[in-house]
């Protein structure tokens, strides 16, 4: 009944998310037994619509399969597995689900696929993105994305030629919006924190203070050297399509031009002019490549830069603490 | 007949009959014969016999009843025709029979000379029967068995009808037991008759008559000899008659073999030479007992050379298919002509034999004029060559047969030397150009030890040995190098002297003459046009290269080696381009056709290179040249591969789930190669050399301990250089001294390999005279700063691709050719520059940028756009 609140008109923002930590600990955990470099680990969401913000108050992950079963149906085990939930008095509505990224690579086709489905079918799903990588390096990384409504139309117009991406003024920036995230628990767990932090023996390593760089950044670097490389491609395929477009504007004034001479040199000798031919018909104009993959390329090339501006600015903070430290000491 | 199949019997008669009206023209002429009208009264007699018969009669089956009586009325038809031969006939059935005989010599031995000496020879024939009493004897009382035989023949006779297997059928049984000479001389007459006229039809009717023969033996013989004894039977025939016994029948006796006599023979069974029922192997045999006769009589060399000629082409023709290879016995059957035909060549200064030579002017008979000859010794022995090369193709190279055959390599280089000594003062330049080639093709391939100990300056091991030494003449190489010199000056066909060329190069790269064989390579340019040849010589082409590279690889030069060898070897089929195999392919690609024609131009296993000594060749060359350029080259974005079969290898190990220690040659290769990675010379150094790789690979050459020295030299030298590349960063200074304890090399050594390396602007470094180090430089840039110079070039290259796309907006066309060449090409160059002058080449590049004029500023917004976002991203 809740859920049906703010949603069921369809015009309020989810302004916030609020997530359980126990969501949070579930995910870090499911990436940490199934997951592996740069694989990737999926989950379902449940949770609830309270006012305008979500809360999402338990998961649980998709399992890995091979492709022998194929036998295996995700959706007949989801519904289970909900059902399940249920019976053990847990929120079981659907409301997004969770992937865990490679140096911050989520920007793709299959994610605006399969985001646009669940927006599609439940308005309020979101997709959470768990950084494990960044994670590692000490602080937290868990972000919350929808499409953004502009997308949401383009999508269901399944029509990514550039015309109507042009017409939509949608942008890299304007493709997915961030709700903002918080953590939050219920009053017992929060004791129960506060005890478990005076007695944990806190651990001795700051990952936090680590000042090697360079591996995290040339990884980082790979990537993004790959996507720009895509970028070129798609730019190069979309020079060719503009070259022959105007190639074949330029054909079509001259037969037109060629045909309007012919039919006034006619109509002085008195003879009727020819027919008009379907135009269109004779000149067919070239396939337009979709946009839409240079769109997602541009958005995941964003991204990356944002990951490394943010790394290279908090890794130079580091350094010039460390050199103050080192002047310090000497 | 005795089975009484009347139906058969209907049929052969029909037969008969059709035979006899297409060989009219010579019965017009001859008459008909005996045997016809005897046979034909015969038959009519059993028929009546029969027909009285009434009880068997109605044994029959209708078939044959019905059969019987047709043949019946046939014949009596028939027989209307030939009413006076048979009523002669059967007043006298054993005369008209010996008669027969007597006809049938005459008429064999009418044709080899006039007709007017028909009666003379026909005398002759029958004395020559009567010669075995015992044979007429049994003809006559068995008169009546012999009628049946004729009549049984008949009913059989439709399960052969071919005419060459009834032959030798017969002549089988007539070497079987004593008496049965006559048959066999009697057949030999028909042979002789068949090869004459050459009509088969006759032919058939002849046979019939031979048939008779034979089922008159067989009757006397076991019944169950008949099955089996045909094919042994027939082998025996080839070897087994001697010549002897055959030469009466050549000619008859009493004629005078006169020289004019023989040719004529000579060209009648020549004549028969190519048709279809001709017996290839009698027809040898009947060459060789004229060459007897001719050589009993003294008929000059003038007919036995004409004769050998013969002998040796029918030789050749035994095989109806270009592919079939020849016997062994035939093989050394030709071989010994060759060589008799050259002997009396040698012998006789007085023979002319050429090709031009017509056949009408050819003078083979004894007079003071010399003997002019029409044939081609020459073409004789290239065919004798190719025929050993097809024995070779042919023969398991495995077996001890191989090495059987082998040795006749001797005697056929010993033939062409001959010949090539007989040309040299006979033939035209053009013959001696060809016969010399073939002196080299024989040559160029060996290894000549001789010539290699005796420049190594070592004695031969016992004073004997060092006598047959001296005694063998000339080296090879002083061989070919005249040979080859004649043809490049002489020869006028192009093929020729290429294979000439190829061939020297081959040689002199064999025997390590790598400078000469380099030279010689490309003087001929040969590797502009190659492709144009055919495909034999391009094989020899590219044994030549691979040959060129393997020496320069004994002689140390690397890259030298490497070049030659990659056309080969990147193809991945070098077995199928030195043509010594076929590759398995789909059959789509090539035909049974073609893979028969490939399967010819194959190279005989004894002139093989070994496939593996290439292809480590080949690796160990291209490790010593990709290794350190790997390591020098490791973050370059667009490093290019010197050799992608290498790099193939490599990766091939790096898949290996499981690395045991190596076992093959490639794994060999591939283990050093990671050593030398390291910079580890020991370890690359035992990995390519050691016992395994021994054993394949290094005891191969001929100067293997040399090869070893040379490699693990360059094994040390180049692992310096790797290591230096790889861990340079790592170092302030490394002193020279300690490289040269690493890599075992002297200081100078290192020092030359250094210098090299810094004038090169390798290695970013000097070198410290008096302390005697290596001081770095420190201008490489690390992988991140690496990593940061591609991407601002690839970022280059996308600001490019969208600024077109920006032209094409603006209709500007052609405004960005120029910055392509301009700016892209410049930007690559800056990238490369050390770190520490990056900002200079931001400098440049913006003084590019405005540089660019009036153009540019209709677009200012967006160039600050992108320029922004190129700095930023450094």
């Amino acid at each position: 009944g809740d859920r049906l609140n703010g949603f069921e008109n369809g015009k309020t923002q989810l302004l916030c998310l609020c997530v359980r930590l126990q969501v949070v600990l579930k995910i870090i955990k499911h990436y940490q037994e199934e997951g592996q470099g740069s694989e990737v680990v999926q989950g379902v969401l449940l949770g609830l619509v309270v006012e305008d913000r979500l809360e999402i108050t338990n998961c649980f992950p998709f399992p890995q399969h091979t492709e022998d079963d194929v036998d295996f149906d995700e959706v007949q085990y989801q519904m289970e597995m909900m059902r399940s939930l249920r019976h053990v008095n847990i929120d079981h509505l659907h409301v997004g689900w969770y992937q865990s990224t490679y140096y911050g690579s989520f920007v793709s086709r299959a994610l605006l696929d399969s985001q646009f489905s669940y927006q599609h079918a439940i308005e309020e799903s979101v997709v959470l993105i768990y950084d494990p990588i960044k994670t590692a390096q000490g602080s937290l990384c868990l972000k919350a994305y929808r499409l953004t409504p502009k997308l949401m139309e383009i999508c269901k117009e399944k029509d990514f030629s550039p015309e109507a991406l042009k017409k939509a003024c949608i942008g890299y920036e304007h493709m997915l919006e961030e709700v903002p995230i918080v953590i939050k628990n219920s009053h017992l767990i929060n004791v129960l924190l506060l005890d478990l932090q005076e007695k944990s023996t806190v651990a001795d390593k700051h990952e936090l203070l680590n000042l090697s760089s360079s591996n995290h950044l040339e990884k980082s670097l790979q990537l993004l050297m790959d996507r720009v490389d895509g970028m070129s491609q798609e730019i190069v395929k979309y020079n060719t399509y503009c070259r022959n477009l105007t190639k074949q504007q330029q054909q079509k004034q001259q037969y037109l031009q060629r045909r309007q001479q012919e039919n006034t040199q006619r109509q002085s000798r008195g003879e009727p002019p020819l027919p008009e031919e379907d135009i269109n018909k004779m000149f067919k104009p070239p396939q337009a490549p979709p946009r839409m993959d240079t769109l997602l390329i541009a958005g995941q090339v964003n991204n990356y830069c944002q990951n490394i501006k943010a790394f290279t600015s908090q890794n130079l903070g580091k350094l010039f603490m460390a050199e103050a430290l080192q002047g310090h000491s000497s | 007949m005795k089975i009484r199949d009347m139906s058969k019997c209907l049929e052969e008669f029909e037969q008969l009959c059709r035979a006899f009206l297409k060989s009219k023209t010579i019965v017009d002429k001859e008459g008909v014969p005996q045997f016809y009208v005897r046979l034909l009264a015969d038959l009519e007699d059993y028929l009546n016999q029969l027909w009285e018969d009434k009880e068997g009669k109605k044994k029959m089956n209708k078939n044959n009843a019905k059969a019987l009586s047709t043949l019946r009325q046939k014949i009596r038809k028939y027989n209307k025709d030939f009413e006076t031969e048979i009523t002669s006939y059967k007043e006298n059935p054993e005369q008209s029979a010996e008669e027969e005989e007597k006809d049938d010599a005459g008429s064999a031995s009418s044709s080899e000379s006039d007709d007017d000496d028909d009666d003379d020879e026909g005398v002759t024939a029958k004395s020559l029967l009567k010669k075995k009493p015992q044979e007429e004897e049994k003809k006559a009382p068995e008169a009546s068995k012999f009628l049946k035989g004729a009549a049984d023949e008949e009913s059989e006779s439709e399960d052969d009808e071919e005419s060459e297997d009834w032959g030798s059928d017969s002549v089988d049984s007539g070497s079987e037991s004593e008496d049965n000479e006559g048959a066999a001389a009697s057949l030999a007459v028909v042979f002789l008759k068949k090869a004459q006229d050459g009509d088969k039809q006759t032919d058939r009717k002849k046979d019939d008559r031979r048939k008779k023969h034979k089922k008159k033996e067989r009757l006397e013989e076991e019944a169950d000899e008949e099955g089996d004894g045909e094919e042994g039977g027939w082998e025996k025939v080839k070897g087994g008659v001697p010549l002897v016994k055959e030469k009466p029948k050549m000619f008859a006796k009493g004629t005078e073999i006169n020289s004019a006599v023989v040719i004529k023979k000579l060209s009648e069974i020549l004549q028969a030479r190519g048709k279809k029922g001709t017996d290839r192997a009698a027809q040898i045999e009947l060459f060789h007992a004229l060459a007897g006769i001719s050589n009993e009589n003294n008929l000059g060399e003038g007919i036995l050379v004409k004769i050998k000629f013969n002998i040796v082409s029918s030789l050749y023709d035994y095989n109806p298919n270009l592919a079939a290879f020849m016997k062994p016995e035939m093989w050394k059957k030709c071989l010994e002509c060759i060589d008799e035909l050259l002997d009396i060549l040698f012998n006789n200064n007085n023979i002319f034999i050429g090709e031009n030579i017509a056949e009408d002017s050819e003078n083979l008979a004894i007079s003071d004029q010399p003997f002019r000859v029409r044939g081609c010794i020459l073409t004789l022995v290239e065919r004798m060559d190719e025929e050993f090369t097809k024995v070779m193709q042919n023969t398991d190279p495995h077996s001890q047969e191989y090495v059987d055959n082998l040795k006749d390599e001797g005697r056929v280089c010993g033939i062409i030397d001959r010949l090539l000594q007989y040309l040299e003062s006979k033939g035209s330049t053009e013959e001696v150009c060809r016969v010399f080639l073939r002196r080299i093709m024989h040559t160029y391939y060996k290894f000549d030890y001789k010539a290699h100990r005796r420049s190594l300056g070592l004695q031969g091991e016992t004073k004997s040995e060092q006598d047959q030494e001296e005694s063998e003449g000339e080296d090879s190489a002083v061989i070919m190098d005249r040979l080859c010199k004649f043809i490049y000056a002489k020869d006028r066909t192009d093929r020729i002297r290429t294979c000439a060329i190829l061939c020297h190069i081959y040689h002199h790269a064999l025997h390590s003459r790598w400078f000469q064989a380099r030279d010689l390579m490309l003087m001929s340019h040969l590797q502009d046009n190659i492709q144009h040849a055919d495909p034999p010589v391009q094989i020899l082409y590219n044994r030549t290269m691979v040959q060129l590279g393997i020496c320069a690889f004994r002689q140390g030069m690397i890259k030298d080696a490497h070049n030659a060898l990659l056309d080969i070897q990147s193809s991945g089929r070098a077995k199928e381009l030195l043509g010594q195999g076929l590759l398995m392919r789909n059959m789509q690609e090539r035909n049974a056709e073609q893979e028969k024609i490939e399967k010819r131009r194959q190279v005989p296993f004894h002139m093989h290179i070994n496939l593996e000594l290439l292809e480590c060749v080949y690796l160990v060359s291209a490790m010593l040249l990709e290794i350190p350029y790997m390591a020098a080259h490791e973050f370059d974005a667009r490093r290019r591969m010197i050799s992608k079969q290498f790099h193939h290898q490599l990766r091939v190990g790096e898949r290996q789930p499981l690395l045991g220690p190596p076992e093959s040659m490639r794994e060999h290769v591939v283990a050093a190669s990671k050593a030398m990675k390291m910079g580890d010379w020991k370890t690359c150094h035992s990995f390519i050399i050691n016992e395994k790789m021994n054993s394949k690979v290094w005891d191969l050459f001929p100067e293997a301990q040399r090869v070893q020295e040379m490699l693990v030299r360059k094994i040390q030298e180049e692992s310096l250089r790797t290591y230096l590349f790889t861990y340079s960063s790592v170092y302030d200074s490394i002193s020279m001294k300690t490289l040269s304890e690493m890599f075992e090399l002297d200081l100078p050594t290192v020092h030359s390999i250094i210098s090299k390396m810094i004038i090169n602007e390798e290695l970013m470094a000097s070198l410290d005279q008096p302390t005697q180090t290596v001081v770095m430089h420190r201008t490489e840039p690390k992988s991140l700063q690496n990593m940061a110079l591609q991407l601002a070039e690839k970022l280059g290259g996308l600001v490019e691709n969208n600024e077109r796309v920006f032209d094409l907006k603006q209709g500007v066309y052609g405004g960005y050719f120029n910055r392509d060449q301009k700016g892209g090409y410049q930007q690559k160059q800056g990238y490369q520059r050390a770190p520490d002058q990056r900002g200079g080449y931001q400098q440049r590049q913006g003084y590019q940028r405005d540089h660019k004029g009036g153009y540019q500023q209709k677009q200012n917004y967006q160039r600050g756009g992108y320029r922004t976002q190129n700095q930023s991203s450094y």
